[in-house]
């Protein structure tokens, strides 16, 4: 199975937010209230109800007052997932055969170790202390169907496809260096970037804390060496040196 | 039959057992949490039990380390050069009959287990404590969720080591926990400086 990915290009999005409401809508997720804060991004950031949210950045510009870019912020399926890494319970965050990131709320332990470790600070938690997120509609993807958010928007500004294709397209559109293509073995979710990422908010160089990493690539084969090594050298000096006996209990023998 | 003297109360002997039990099933499970042993669900159900299981029975292992501290730590705590004396031989662990400083109630490397141990524990229990309730600080779990695990790997060294010490690797000291009692001259070996102490 080819390895499916959004391509989203902000330089097309209009903002209208249709995605918002679509994911909401297949996802089964509740609206919330929320207050005026002076712009149109609303709500201000992912909550348990809401997986996919445009960002609305302003930037100054030569021509005009400022520009307007939009960002749609979701889960990225990273291939290399801080998530699915520090997740203790087998089971709750897995790989669907496409490359989307999903969870299975019955298996979810509630920890919440995977909001540390994921480098784009997506999942989140509902009321029941269950890990909640974009699944990249990995049950439509299961049935054929493209994502919502990507059905959905009216302008390609959220593409879904093989990975691969995606890339090339994005890369004859003129897009020498897709956001993701190589970022975490590689991101579920490209960015068609015009300008330097930190200007849509993201991180240049997105990554899974060091801690984890020397977590995962240290202390957890240390774990099991120290173990297994203090068992051995246990059994080896009983073997080799032997128990330290009274000398008047030799002389018994 | 040779005098016996008490070595342990029965306070000591019932938190000992209490604090080992625990921290095997922690040990048992932080092993399930670290590699997704599933086929621990054959007895506890799901890792969510799993998950409150660890946490609940790490209250009972903090509450029976603490439990220790008055008995063992000033002891513990009583360091000299004599210690390193006792150290550099091994304990006489690795040659045999070798002439050690005598030892106290307990002996210079059960002096260091400890103090590894209460610092290991303290700090495993902290950090645990701290991934339960997951507060909104990033940092903070991720430094809680690293101590914890170097923690770990202290207990999982330690308590091999210590369990064979204490038991086929010295005959006659697997009775103090339980049955708390040792012979006279038994203890007159191996804590010297405690029996004088005693006044034997």
């Amino acid at each position: 199975m080819k390895r499916k990915a959004l391509l989203i290009s902000p330089e097309l999005c209009i903002g209208c937010r249709a995605c918002q409401v679509a994911c909401k809508s297949w996802n089964q997720l509740d609206g919330t209230r929320t207050n005026n804060r002076g712009t149109f991004e609303n709500p201000p950031d992912l909550t348990p109800a809401l997986y996919n949210k445009i960002r609305f950045v302003e930037v100054p510009s030569e021509k005009d007052d400022m520009r307007w870019l939009f960002v749609s912020q979701r889960c990225m399926h990273c291939d290399d997932a801080g998530c699915m890494k520090i997740c203790p319970s087998p089971g709750a965050l897995y790989r669907t055969k496409e490359g989307a990131v999903v969870f299975d709320k019955d298996k979810c332990i509630g920890c919440k170790l995977c909001v540390a470790a994921c480098p784009f600070d997506v999942p989140r938690y509902d009321k029941n202390d269950k890990i909640s997120k974009c699944t990249l509609c990995a049950d439509r993807i299961a049935e054929n169907l493209e994502p919502l958010c990507a059905k959905t928007c009216p302008t390609g500004a959220i593409k879904f496809g093989d990975r691969d294709e995606l890339i090339a397209e994005a890369q004859k559109a003129g897009y020498q260096k897709v956001y993701g293509q190589n970022d975490l073995g590689g991101l579920g979710a490209l960015y068609a970037f015009k300008e330097p990422p930190k200007f849509y908010g993201m991180d240049d160089k997105p990554q899974i804390p060091d801690s984890v990493i020397f977590w995962h690539k240290v202390l957890k084969p240390l774990a099991v060496i120290g173990l297994g090594g203090a068992v051995a050298a246990s059994l080896l000096h009983y073997a080799v040196v032997g128990p330290k006996k009274d000398k008047e209990e030799n002389n018994d023998e | 039959m040779s005098k016996m003297i008490r070595k342990a109360s029965t306070f000591e002997i019932v938190n000992h057992w209490i604090l080992a039990v625990s921290c095997i099933f922690l040990v048992v499970s932080g092993f399930a949490f670290l590699f997704h042993l599933e086929q621990l669900n054959t007895v506890f159900g799901s890792f969510i039990t799993l998950k409150n299981l660890h946490n609940w029975v790490g209250v009972v292992f903090v509450v029976s380390l603490l439990a220790t501290v008055s008995h063992y730590l000033p002891v513990a705590l009583n360091l000299s050069s004599e210690d390193l004396v006792w150290l550099s031989k091994g304990g006489g662990y690795i040659v045999k009959n070798v002439k050690l400083p005598e030892q106290d109630i307990i002996n210079s490397g059960q002096k260091l287990y400890y103090l590894a141990i209460l610092g290991a524990g303290v700090l495993i229990s902290i950090s645990g404590f701290i991934i339960w309730i997951a507060p909104g600080s990033r940092t903070l779990v991720l430094i809680s969720h690293l101590l914890h695990n170097l923690s770990f790997i202290v207990f999982v060294m330690a308590i091999p080591i210590h369990a064979y010490l204490a038991s086929i690797a010295n005959p006659g000291t697997f009775r103090i926990m339980v049955q708390g009692t040792v012979p006279l001259e038994w203890a007159r070996k191996r804590h010297g400086k405690w029996v004088k102490r005693l006044g034997y």
